[in-house]
């Protein structure tokens, strides 16, 4: 599955007086099967390149890739709907797209409409709920019932029970307390390692950046101007203070520590292994 | 969606636009009793001259205001189609296989066509150079004098605010769940009638849900800030004729005038 963009704009109302360009000239190759996570700050372009993926918007100029289909500006794209079948969006505040009667039957309408029966689209809905966490008892439920971080579960799930290959997750977070948002991270992070589904990830969550990605793409004013390995973005401490990005807590005391004398290799980067080292250089003192 | 012209405000710098939202408004209702007055071609003459000389010094572009016209397009045809059928006076212009057409049908058509075409400029112009709380503010003022009559003006104005600011608010929410539905595989184009069904519901039950939700909380938050029904209010921003506002009032009531003369002596 490989995603490529080339020198792709995008102009929200061309020619019209509301004019405005949201992305300039981005060149980004997507890795396959990694999770990779998009940042920058607001405005800067990290959803309209996100909703190239799968259609929703399409190039004002040059080519947006995916897989075998090939979407070019100015002309019309042919198999729109398998590209969607492909590729999961989760939009922002995704639980305000959930309208049907009951959980299961919301989820199953996404492989419905791709042209799945509803015995079938209603097991993979079952699969997709528990995989999100969602107990048993309450798939007969009104989706009117759950509270907020339920509801986004229930959505996220939605996508999920489509199968696709990638998923595109614009914020997923938001708005939910640290437990709930450490739980759905973890959902990706599992469905990326088990299913092999490449993930691409809107975020200004550092921390996530650093436990959950592979690497990162960040926007700046409509441009890409960086995508790296995660290791080399966190390591670029220029661009950071510049960005006014706190970085994730483990790399700012390891920097204190550093400035103290104390020096722990790059690779060392959940508080466990570094929990472990300075114990060991504890012991050995 | 976006491709909505009617009724969307342009933020431009005209004379046009520094006018009075007051003087606007009964501009445009003078202009509309004349397009309604029996002046014949002569009278849509002049208004269409007056407002010629609008559009040119609100610097909107002749485009944006076909734009706005365009959809009417087609029942204006429509129109035509029935009036070629239905009048049957005048003089026979051509007459061909079993239809007859005469004069008359033609120019019926054509007074509507003018009549439309000039309305739809009038509003344009007015909601284009004007913003939306500008207007309401102006209508709020024209209707003090019914204050009397027991009329709440300031609830009417205030609801008609909070309506015009949600339009922005829920065509973009409605443009995010159709979004997030197509993603979903929703198809609103093409698809049997019962797809269809399904597809309008995906979104309209959203936007529902989050639309009492939105009301909810403005209630809340309007309540939090000591908003109280059918209170005194005074208001922070005054609007003031310039004496430009009566030389435009002026010139429009002298347009009626005339047109009111033409009318009677004919």
């Amino acid at each position: 599955m490989s995603i490529r963009f080339e020198k792709v704009d995008h102009i929200y109302s061309e020619n019209t007086p509301f004019a405005y360009q949201a992305l300039s000239d981005v060149d980004l190759d997507i890795s396959e099967g990694k999770i990779t996570a998009v940042i920058g700050a607001t405005g800067s372009g990290k959803t309209t390149l996100v909703q190239h993926l799968n259609g929703l918007l399409l190039p004002s100029k040059g080519i947006v890739e995916v897989n075998d289909v090939t979407i070019r500006a100015g002309e019309k794209v042919k198999d729109i709907k398998h590209l969607r079948s492909q590729v999961g969006l989760v939009f922002q505040f995704a639980e305000y797209q959930l309208f049907e009667e009951t959980l299961i039957k919301d989820v199953a309408f996404g492989p419905q409409n791709f042209g799945m029966e509803v015995t079938q689209a209603e097991k993979l809905a079952k699969e997709a709920l528990k995989t999100c966490g969602i107990s048993e008892a309450d798939f007969d439920k009104s989706p009117l019932e759950l509270s907020g971080g339920q509801k986004r579960r229930v959505a996220i799930a939605g996508i999920i029970a489509m199968q696709p290959q990638v998923l595109v997750l614009d914020e997923p977070t938001a708005g939910l307390d640290p437990q709930g948002a450490k739980m759905m991270m973890d959902l990706f992070a599992q469905l990326n390692r088990q299913r092999h589904i490449t993930i691409i990830i809107v975020t200004h969550n550092m921390e996530h950046v650093l436990s959950y990605c592979d690497e990162v793409v960040v926007m700046e004013n409509g441009k890409m101007i960086m995508h790296c390995d995660k290791n080399k973005f966190f390591e670029n401490e220029q661009y950071m203070q510049k960005a006014l990005i706190d970085p994730p807590v483990i790399i700012s005391f390891k920097k204190l520590c550093a400035e103290k004398g104390v020096q722990f290799s790059a690779d060392v980067l959940d508080i466990k292994t570094l929990a472990d080292k300075i114990a060991k250089r504890c012991v050995n003192e | 969606m976006n491709n909505v012209t009617l009724g969307k405000y342009l933020p431009l710098n005209s004379f046009v636009h520094r006018l009075d939202p007051r003087t606007k408004i009964c501009v445009m209702f003078v202009l509309l009793v004349g397009i309604f007055l029996p002046c014949g071609f002569i009278g849509y003459g002049i208004i269409g001259l007056f407002l010629l000389i609008s559009v040119f010094l609100s610097k909107l572009s002749v485009g944006y205001i076909w734009k706005s016209f365009k959809p009417t397009l087609i029942t204006l045809a429509f129109l035509l189609v029935i009036n070629i059928f239905v009048i049957k006076t005048g003089d026979v212009l051509i007459s061909f296989w079993k239809i007859t057409i005469y004069k008359d049908a033609l120019i019926q058509t054509l007074y509507i066509v003018v009549r439309l075409l000039l309305m739809i400029v009038i509003t344009t112009l007015l909601t284009a150079t004007t913003k939306p709380l500008d207007l309401t503010l102006g209508i709020e003022d024209l209707l003090i004098p019914f204050e009397k009559l027991g009329f709440r003006t300031h609830d009417l104005a205030m609801m008609i605010s909070l309506a015009l600011r949600f339009i922005p608010t829920l065509l973009e929410e409605a443009q995010r769940i159709l979004k997030a539905q197509a993603s979903r595989g929703v198809d609103m184009e093409n698809g049997s009638f019962k797809e269809k069904i399904t597809a309008i519901l995906s979104l309209i039950v959203p936007l529902f849900v989050s639309c009492f939700q939105k009301a909810d909380d403005l209630a809340d938050a309007m309540e939090a800030r000591g908003y109280i029904v059918g209170a005194k209010r005074v208001r922070y921003k005054q609007l003031k004729f310039a004496w430009y506002d009566f030389a435009v009032l002026f010139v429009s009531n002298g347009l009626l005038a005339l047109l009111i003369y033409i009318w009677l002596s004919k």
